[in-house]
């Protein structure tokens, strides 16, 4: 064959390639979602959009295929989807940027927000006042425990009022070393060490939301001290030998090495991978303190700012949330019967302590991801990267918590050099120029005295 | 020493040398296999026999049909479609742009050549991330986003780390076979077609293979590029069976890992069949150049 002439057709052949972009579709409002699903859900969604069309004529372009750059090049060249997933880690930054729309703009009045749990409304607010995210998804935290083991040793089961100490005896009684080699096989308990923020609030610390700085108050110092001495004692398998061999939790709970495990509740996979009997109770409480459980919306829905339709991006969302199957029945809402559907769908469930978990986090606020400032905020990179190789430390023992305590001056002026880098960029809105700007003196007023 | 004690000194010492040798790479082997041997391991079980404790590198029983649920969960066979086609467009692109472009600069003479060469070399220190949104931006202002354009038309513009292996490989043709063409003749693109690029095999082979295997498995390009479900390719919609919505969602790690095996078939395939001309290439255009 004559090179040009492949050349040529090969050319031609490109250019005639299948073209789209963003139309209207029969004079509705067209929104892109960008759309974190898995292709089953993508087809469920997708066979829903024209009910929804028909009925508020807007129509809901799917893109299934996300990620931040993708996201981030879309917005540099000013192709936006209208409404796509962010953390709480992303969310302000964006909102800091302009970016995000606020949904207060398109929700006042609207009868949707009465049916909101009040945290998903505080969860997706920013340092600003902002609603910039509309939580699509909600957990708390549980202790998932092995009813045959309990049974075993003769154990109650753990109920809704139990506290820490009780559950360090139940621990201890669990915890078994039949070879006497002094490392036990089984351990009570086994807690990540990114829910120890949680236990920090239910130790009563009094943790400034939306603070762009970490601190260890004393309730925090006291509840890291706890946490460690479950290892101290061999209670729990070292952490840094849990995470060093990249064991899932609950491949822990699931082979029998722990007898208990902090883990999300709800948590599909834990629900429809564990073969054991299981049941599943509250965080503990700590003795004199009042009850907290953390719950969190996860994350959520944002609009962009840049929306030509914003109307419409906060009907799609609205849909996506409180009527798309694959949400449903959405924790975020309190109309809905969110533990009856779920009890419905794995009948593992009913008995479990689910529902009493569930009930309990909805009745005790116990925090959001707003407090936890060293996972969930704009700073938690920077802060986290001059944190860590403390708390490694920490959990190797070679030093104490009052160390981590005094290192945090240095980890904070890491985390101040970003928030300043920030306030030099010219994009950065008015209210979040003041929060920064406040930061930054309270820092400054730390360090003077 | 004797003849023979000498002989037997000499073979035991290659002896233990092969063996430590070929202990060493035993090792290396297993290094490599490891995770291609999870993969193969883990497609075969169920989600639960994933996370057993302790994990059963052979499952009681091959779970074949874990490859039949991939390809039903998604378009398989649609996604395998639109990966070949950009695959073999990508393919016929770097061919003809890499050897001509390598062609002239292994055997036009002209002024600024080596510079040309030089730049064209450069551009290879340049990391993705610095041109991906001024990339990005430029497809936006042609309107080819959710088209295979960005992901084909780049392959007719050459790449700098294929010309350069080309052009290693050209130079070291002798020139006498373009006089005689001359002699006969044959035009410059004549002596490129039925001169160098038959003669070119091997090397043509290496930068097939690996622009084979780079296009069929890249995922981030689809992903910045592609946006409709129709259009995507293999890696995008294996991506689309890990499940994100819910926070707490299960990643179906056995059916990822079927589809991870599938996809991963073709590359093993053409390996094997080009693996000859592979390695001939890699060494001649490598070392001799």
């Amino acid at each position: 064959m004559k090179p040009h002439l492949l050349l040529t057709g090969t050319l031609i052949a490109a250019s005639c390639l299948p073209g789209c972009g963003r139309q209207d579709v029969g004079g509705n409002a067209e929104v892109v979602y960008n759309c974190p699903a898995n292709a089953a859900d993508i087809d469920a969604l997708k066979n829903e959009i024209p009910a929804f069309t028909a009925e508020s004529h807007v129509n809901i372009k799917l893109n299934p295929f996300t990620g931040q750059d993708k996201l981030y090049a879309m917005m540099a060249a000013g192709q936006a989807p209208d409404i796509f997933y962010t953390n709480t880690t992303m969310r302000d930054r964006l909102a800091a940027e302009g970016r995000l729309l606020d949904l207060r703009t398109v929700s006042k009045g609207d009868p949707f927000v009465e049916r909101l749990w009040p945290a998903v409304i505080t969860n997706g607010t920013s340092p600003d006042s902002g609603w910039y995210s509309l939580g699509n998804w909600s957990f708390t935290l549980g202790v998932y425990y092995n009813r045959d083991l309990f049974d075993a040793a003769g154990l109650p089961y753990p109920d809704t009022a139990w506290t820490w100490e009780t559950m360090r005896r139940l621990a201890r009684r669990l915890t078994l070393d039949a070879d006497g080699d002094g490392t036990p096989e089984r351990f009570g308990i086994f807690i990540g060490s990114h829910f120890v923020e949680a236990i920090e609030q239910m130790n009563g610390a009094g943790i400034r939301p939306n603070t762009l700085l970490a601190s260890l108050p004393d309730a925090s110092a006291e509840a890291f001290e706890k946490y460690l001495s479950l290892m101290e004692e061999q209670l729990m398998p070292d952490i840094r030998r849990v995470q060093a061999m990249g064991m899932q939790p609950v491949q822990l709970l699931q082979s029998g090495r722990v007898a208990m495990l902090v883990e999300a509740v709800p948590h599909q996979m834990l629900i429809e991978t564990l073969a054991i009997r299981w049941g599943v109770a509250p965080l503990p409480r700590f003795a004199g303190k009042p009850p907290k459980y953390f719950r969190t919306s996860s994350g959520g829905l944002s609009i962009s700012s840049s929306t030509r339709f914003p109307e419409a991006a906060w009907q799609s969302v609205k849909w996506i949330v409180g009527k798309a199957s694959i949400y449903q029945p959405n924790p975020v809402l309190r109309d809905l019967d969110f533990v009856g559907g779920w009890e419905r769908r794995y009948p593992r469930l009913p008995g479990s302590g689910f529902r009493e978990v569930w009930t309990l986090s909805l009745l005790h606020d116990g925090g959001d991801p707003r407090f936890f400032v060293r996972f969930s905020s704009w700073t938690s990179a920077s802060i986290l990267e001059r944190l860590q190789p403390y708390l490694d430390r920490l959990w190797a023992r070679e030093i104490g918590v009052n160390d981590v305590r005094t290192a945090l001056p240095e980890i904070n002026a890491h985390a101040a050099r970003d928030l300043q880098d920030l306030l030099q960029r010219e994009g950065i809105k008015p209210a979040f120029r003041r929060v920064i700007e406040r930061e930054l003196r309270s820092l400054e007023r730390g360090a003077e005295q | 020493m004797t003849e023979n004690g000498r002989f037997g000194k000499v073979f035991w010492a290659a002896l233990s040398r092969y063996t430590v040798m070929y202990l060493l790479l035993g090792v290396l082997c297993l290094l490599f296999l490891a995770p291609f041997a999870w993969m193969l391991s883990v497609s075969g079980h169920d989600l639960a026999g994933v996370f057993a404790e302790p994990y059963r590198w052979i499952p009681d029983r091959y779970r074949w049909e874990n490859f039949g649920l991939v390809t039903s969960l998604l378009p398989f066979w649609r996604y395998a479609a639109n990966t070949l086609f950009i695959t073999v467009l990508v393919l016929i692109g770097t061919l003809l742009s890499c050897s001509l472009v390598a062609y002239g600069f292994s055997r036009i003479q002209f002024r600024g050549r080596d510079t040309l060469f030089a730049l064209c070399l450069s551009t290879m220190m340049l990391p993705g991330q610095v041109t991906m949104i001024p990339l990005y931006m430029l497809f936006v202002s042609l309107g080819w986003i959710d088209t295979y354009l960005p992901l084909i038309v780049p392959a007719f513009f050459g790449s700098p780390f294929y010309i350069f292996l080309l052009r290693q490989f050209f130079m070291t043709i002798p020139r006498e076979y373009d006089e005689a063409a001359v002699l006969d003749g044959a035009g410059r693109l004549r002596i490129y077609w039925s001169i160098i690029l038959p003669l070119a095999r091997p090397a043509l082979a290496v930068v097939a293979l690996f622009t084979f295997v780079g296009t069929w498995n890249d995922f981030f390009g689809p992903l910045i590029y592609l946006n409709s479900p129709e259009t995507a390719t293999l890696t995008l919609g294996l991506s689309m069976l890990k499940s994100q919505v819910v926070g707490t969602g299960a990643t179906q790690w056995h059916l990822l890992m079927a589809g991870a095996v599938l996809i991963m078939l073709p590359n093993v395939v053409i390996f094997f069949l080009a693996q000859k001309h592979f390695v001939k290439g890699i060494a001649v255009g490598g070392l001799r150049g």
